[in-house]
């Protein structure tokens, strides 16, 4: 049974959701009105959004004859707690309730069918908002990492914002840029939209903490100028009496009369510290303490007992377990290192275990077994218990892939006319091909029968001799196979392919930015430009993803948030030739630069320094060449906006004009 | 245990580099080649790919090569001759005696002693000029007319047989139980590590829908890139899709001539170096790889394609017949994996006012909305 303060029809009263689940009633606080709803009878169950001043719920209740309304508005401080927990509760009951009439409906055929009530969020206004939540979708275990709830933490969002500079800096570029018609809310949401994964990651990350510590061995005394100095912080000492029950028990009694500094430096030099560490206690050399030193002998176990927990394997399965199970072999007895009270054995290890054992005890089981289950029984363990040989051979669930024969996709339809080559080989038919093929290759056979083997040389058609003028008037006609022209030509290419894969090699190595930055120096583009480059490139892409995300919303209600975007992606546009005019600038001046170094070298020296602009990298270019990627992307873009706008417009004229 | 029985054993390890083995699968078109002829006609193409082939036997001595013919109708061995498949007393075709298999054909030339001439260039030589003969004068006019393309596929699988079975005949493997005996009968005996060949295929393209054999081609890419043989290509001409894919995958060299008249220099620059050179060279290769796959209906390359989420078969439309994919039969059905028209033109106003509901929601979650598009 749950209730909360709530108005209805403006009077203070209480809203009641009865404990069986069967009525939700309001009662006023004056008088003695009151409002009964059967919950079986709720059709709809409405609430405004969290957004919204004010927080209240809607029912709708469905009787035979008549449909009725009421709205209960919460009143107390925490209304948007009450509202959560009651409507969380009335869909509960309602589902329940469902279930019930469902079960009841299938005895008797007369039960009439109740229909199925919707919850729907409600704006402010009170008009029906699309969102529909289906009350009878059986509500999963709440996923803390789930999509929609990191979409809507803002507080995690700020702060993987302040711990990763990179992603602050794309986002607040891209927000400062973005067209006015967006909202912060849709930009942020967008921008998160796809980095949901960045999210979760945060949000793990920060749900870790460290776990505790072995508190005494931490904690030790320091000798500064002579003196005996303790740090010990407030938590440390907390943690020293949740592991060790007895120092608190020691502390108890013993405090009022000692200061609490005295206490600590003293209980650091007793034997009974040393104890508690597992160390060995030697007679001679420690200092005994009349006051500590009487708790030596107190047993630990006593009140360390209920940590203790048994790992509860199912021991028919457990097939050494049971074989050490033995009643004449004190069965399965904790190893002695593991056993309280055996003080003379390696104390060391016994107080560790025991350490390690309290410490685990502290942390939440990560297999998250239900305590209340039979010992060590999950659902996994029962499956893998059962006995599987004595079952019936399941169903084969394999899915057969018959795989037909695919030679039909593919050599079907074949001709030489659906060649994408079927127009240069439409030009000669099978016949004139093959003798031309036969043509060709007597040449070749017929040097080979004379000679005993072919003259490669010739055959190859390379001419060695040709001088440089013959090849002119050669590539005028037509350049020759294995001609100087074609070799120098091809060795270029060659040459060129093998740098672009050495910088391309370079790139792959350099992921880093300072590198890349490098890199793009040797291009001859110097840093504010890469820089500008760098922040434009980023914004874009940010961009184009949201482009891309509206323009296939099929969204008419977005079509002018899509015709803003992509006067947004005009303007990288732009902000690109800048950044490339800006560079060709650089370039201008450096080129200059070097003119008038060369002048002056002139005029002191009267020798000419040979000069080629070409040398002077950088400029337009090379900006241009960087960005043809993303002024692709964006052509792409346009393009595909273009066509699609023009053919809607098309289409709604032709609506226009002939009206349905 | 060296130790105690005082005998040290030997392991030799072979310092020299490995021999290599180049498969070249010549494209014998003739309708492309028929094409080429002013530019580069298909002799002199053989004879560059000759001069090539002894530059490739010269650098090594136990260096070895295969050349496949991808014809319109069929692929077969140049070189070396096939075995004929009855049983002959001396099947062996490397050693020179090609004459004895075509005595009785005109066309066919016999290994003659042309001082001039390193005796196995002849006998690569020989081999391939007569089976080329063989080979076109076994071409009809039907072969040419059935199709426009060429059998890649099945030239890829032979290329890649031929080389397993090399692989294996040079180095014997000898089970470790083998190996183990041996030692304990000789220990003072030097154990041999044999040094494994290295293979690699030249793909001399000339054709182009080559996506037709799709399915075949991705298997021998795979089977090579497992095999860690580096796929060369030399695509003469006709379009790039799917062999860019294969030099990309197994780490070869794709080269797309702009004067292919230069062939023998293309050759010698960018194909010479076996796969142990390459690994202190930069090797040439253009930079952007076309991914893109063939779809299975209709042969097309696609840029956003379908995929079957059972058998992985590619589709380019979302319209199957009776949502049943065409390959497996399974039940597919990708409307929803089609995104939404996108709506360019904002709806006339209603009247009633939205209470800036849209801003609560706004977006999709992902672009598109789609489980399976591929984005090949």
């Amino acid at each position: 049974m749950s209730e909360a303060a709530a108005q209805y029809k403006k009077k203070d009263g209480k809203i009641i959701v009865s404990s069986d689940g069967l009525t939700v009633s309001w009662k006023a606080n004056s008088d003695d009105l009151r409002v009964d709803v059967e919950i079986a009878a709720i059709t709809n169950l409405q609430q405004t959004p969290a957004t919204s001043a004010k927080a209240s719920i809607k029912i709708v209740v469905q009787h035979p004859d008549q449909t009725e309304n009421h709205t209960f508005t919460f009143t107390s401080a925490a209304a948007r707690d009450d509202q959560q927990t009651i409507t969380g509760v009335l869909r509960k009951c309602i589902e329940d309730a469902k279930t019930r009439s469902a079960a009841a409906a299938a005895i008797p055929a007369a039960a009439t069918p109740t229909p199925t009530p919707v919850l729907d969020n409600v704006g402010a206004s009170g008009a029906m908002t699309m969102a529909h939540t289906l009350v009878g979708a059986p509500k999963e275990k709440e996923d803390p990492f789930d999509d929609a709830k990191l979409l809507r933490d803002t507080a995690l969002q700020q702060s993987l914002l302040n711990s990763n500079v990179a992603l602050r800096e794309r986002f607040d570029l891209a927000l400062r840029d973005k067209p006015d018609t967006i909202t912060l809310a849709q930009f942020s949401n967008q921008f998160w939209a796809t980095r949901v994964p960045l999210l979760r990651s945060h949000a793990v990350q920060k749900s870790q903490g460290a776990g505790t510590y072995n508190v005494l061995s931490v904690v030790k005394p320091v000798l500064e100028q002579g003196v005996q100095t303790l740090n010990m912080s407030k938590e440390q000492i907390q943690l020293i009496f949740a592991q060790h029950p007895l120092v608190k028990r020691v502390y108890n009694e013993n405090v009022p009369p000692m200061s609490e500094r005295d206490f600590w430096s003293r209980f650091f030099h007793s034997r009974l510290v040393k104890k508690l560490k597992g160390e060995r206690i030697n007679d001679n050399i420690d200092p005994t303490d009349p006051k500590l030193d009487k708790y030596l002998d107190f047993n630990e176990a006593a009140d360390a007992a209920p940590q203790l927990l048994v790992p509860s394997v199912p021991l028919f399965l457990d097939v050494e377990g049971n074989e050490q199970n033995h009643s004449q072999r004190l069965g399965n007895r904790p190893d002695h290192t593991m056993r309280l009270g055996s003080h003379e054995k390696v104390p060391i290890l016994r107080t560790l275990n025991q350490m390690s054992e309290k410490m685990m005890a502290q942390v939440p089981p990560s297999d998250g077994a239900d305590r209340h289950g039979p010992a060590g029984m999950d659902e996994e363990t029962y499956k893998q218990v059962q006995l599987h040989d004595l079952e019936r051979t399941a169903d084969d669930n394999r899915v057969v892939l018959n795989i037909q024969d695919q030679s039909q996709f593919f050599s079907a339809g074949q001709g030489v006319h659906t060649s994408s080559s079927a127009a240069t080989y439409a030009k000669r038919t099978p016949i004139q091909v093959l003798s031309v093929m036969q043509q060709q290759f007597q040449h070749i056979s017929a040097s080979q029968a004379q000679t005993g083997g072919i003259n490669l040389q010739l055959a190859m058609g390379t001419e060695e001799e040709s001088s440089s003028d013959e090849e002119e008037s050669q590539a005028n006609k037509k350049s020759k196979v294995g001609s100087r022209s074609s070799r120098r030509g091809a060795t270029s290419q060659i040459v060129n392919t093998i740098k672009q894969r050495q910088r391309l090699g370079e790139e792959f190595l350099s992921s880093t930015p300072e590198q890349s930055r490098q890199l793009a120096l040797q291009m001859g583009i110097s840093g504010p430009v890469y820089d500008s480059l760098f922040i434009t490139h980023n914004t874009t892409v940010e961009f184009l993803h949201y482009f891309w995300a509206v323009f296939y919303s099929g969204d008419a209600e977005r079509a002018n948030e899509v015709a803003k975007l992509m006067e947004t992606l005009g303007k990288s546009l732009d902000r690109i030739k800048a950044v490339a005019d800006t560079a060709e600038a650089e370039r201008a001046a450096q080129i200059q630069a070097t003119v008038k170094s060369n002048e002056e070298y002139t005029q002191r020296t009267g020798r000419k320094r040979r000069f080629d602009a070409n040398n002077i990298k950088g400029g337009k270019n090379v900006v241009n060449h960087l960005m043809q990627p993303l002024t692709r992307a964006i052509g792409k873009a346009k393009h595909e906006y273009e066509t699609a706008l023009q053919a809607q417009m098309r289409q709604s004229k032709t609506e226009t004009l002939n009206p349905v | 245990m060296n130790a105690i029985d005082a005998s040290e054993h030997h392991e030799r390890v072979d310092e020299s580099v490995p021999p290599s083995l180049l498969a070249i699968v010549l494209d014998t078109n003739p309708h492309a080649w028929a094409h080429l002829s002013s530019t580069l006609p298909l002799a002199t193409a053989l004879a560059n790919i000759l001069v090539f082939i002894n530059a490739h036997l010269a650098s090594g001595n136990a260096n070895s090569v295969a050349v496949i013919a991808s014809h319109s109708n069929k692929s077969c061995f140049l070189y070396p001759t096939p075995a004929p498949s009855s049983p002959r007393p001396q099947p062996n075709a490397t050693n020179g005696d090609v004459d004895m298999n075509g005595t009785t054909e005109t066309t066919s030339y016999s290994v003659q002693d042309n001082p001039n001439k390193y005796r196995p260039f002849a006998n690569v030589e020989t081999a391939i000029l007569n089976n080329f003969a063989k080979l076109m004068e076994g071409t009809k006019e039907s072969h040419l007319e059935a199709t426009p393309t060429t059998l890649i596929g099945g030239a890829l699988s032979l290329a890649l047989s031929f080389i397993a079975k090399a692989t294996l005949l040079h180095s014997p493997s000898t089970s470790n139980s083998d190996e183990a005996m041996l030692a304990i009968a000789d220990p003072e005996a030097i154990h041999t590590s044999y040094v494994s060949l290295a293979s690699r295929i030249l793909i001399v393209s000339v054709s182009g829908d080559l996506a037709n054999q799709y399915i075949p081609v991705m298997n021998s890419i795979f089977a090579a890139q497992r095999k860690r043989i580096p796929i060369d290509i030399l695509k003469l001409a006709g379009d790039t899709v799917l062999l860019q894919q294969a030099s990309d995958a197994t780490g070869g060299v794709y080269m797309k001539p702009e004067r292919p008249e230069g062939l023998l220099q293309y050759l010698m620059m960018a194909f010479l170096p076996d796969p142990t050179a390459r690994k202190s060279l930069v090797m040439p290769s253009a930079g952007g790889v076309d991914f893109r796959a063939a779809c299975f209906c209709h042969r097309k390359v696609v840029d956003i394609g379908y995929v079957c989420s059972v058998c992985l078969s590619i589709f380019c439309s979302h319209d199957l017949p009776d949502n049943l994919c065409l390959t497996c039969g399974s039940y597919l059905s990708l409307r929803a994996a089609q995104s939404n028209p996108p709506a360019l033109i904002p709806r006339k106003k209603k009247k009633k006012k939205r209470a800036g509901a849209d801003s609560a929601t706004p977006g999709g979650s992902t672009p598109a909305g789609s489980n399976t598009p591929m984005h090949a």
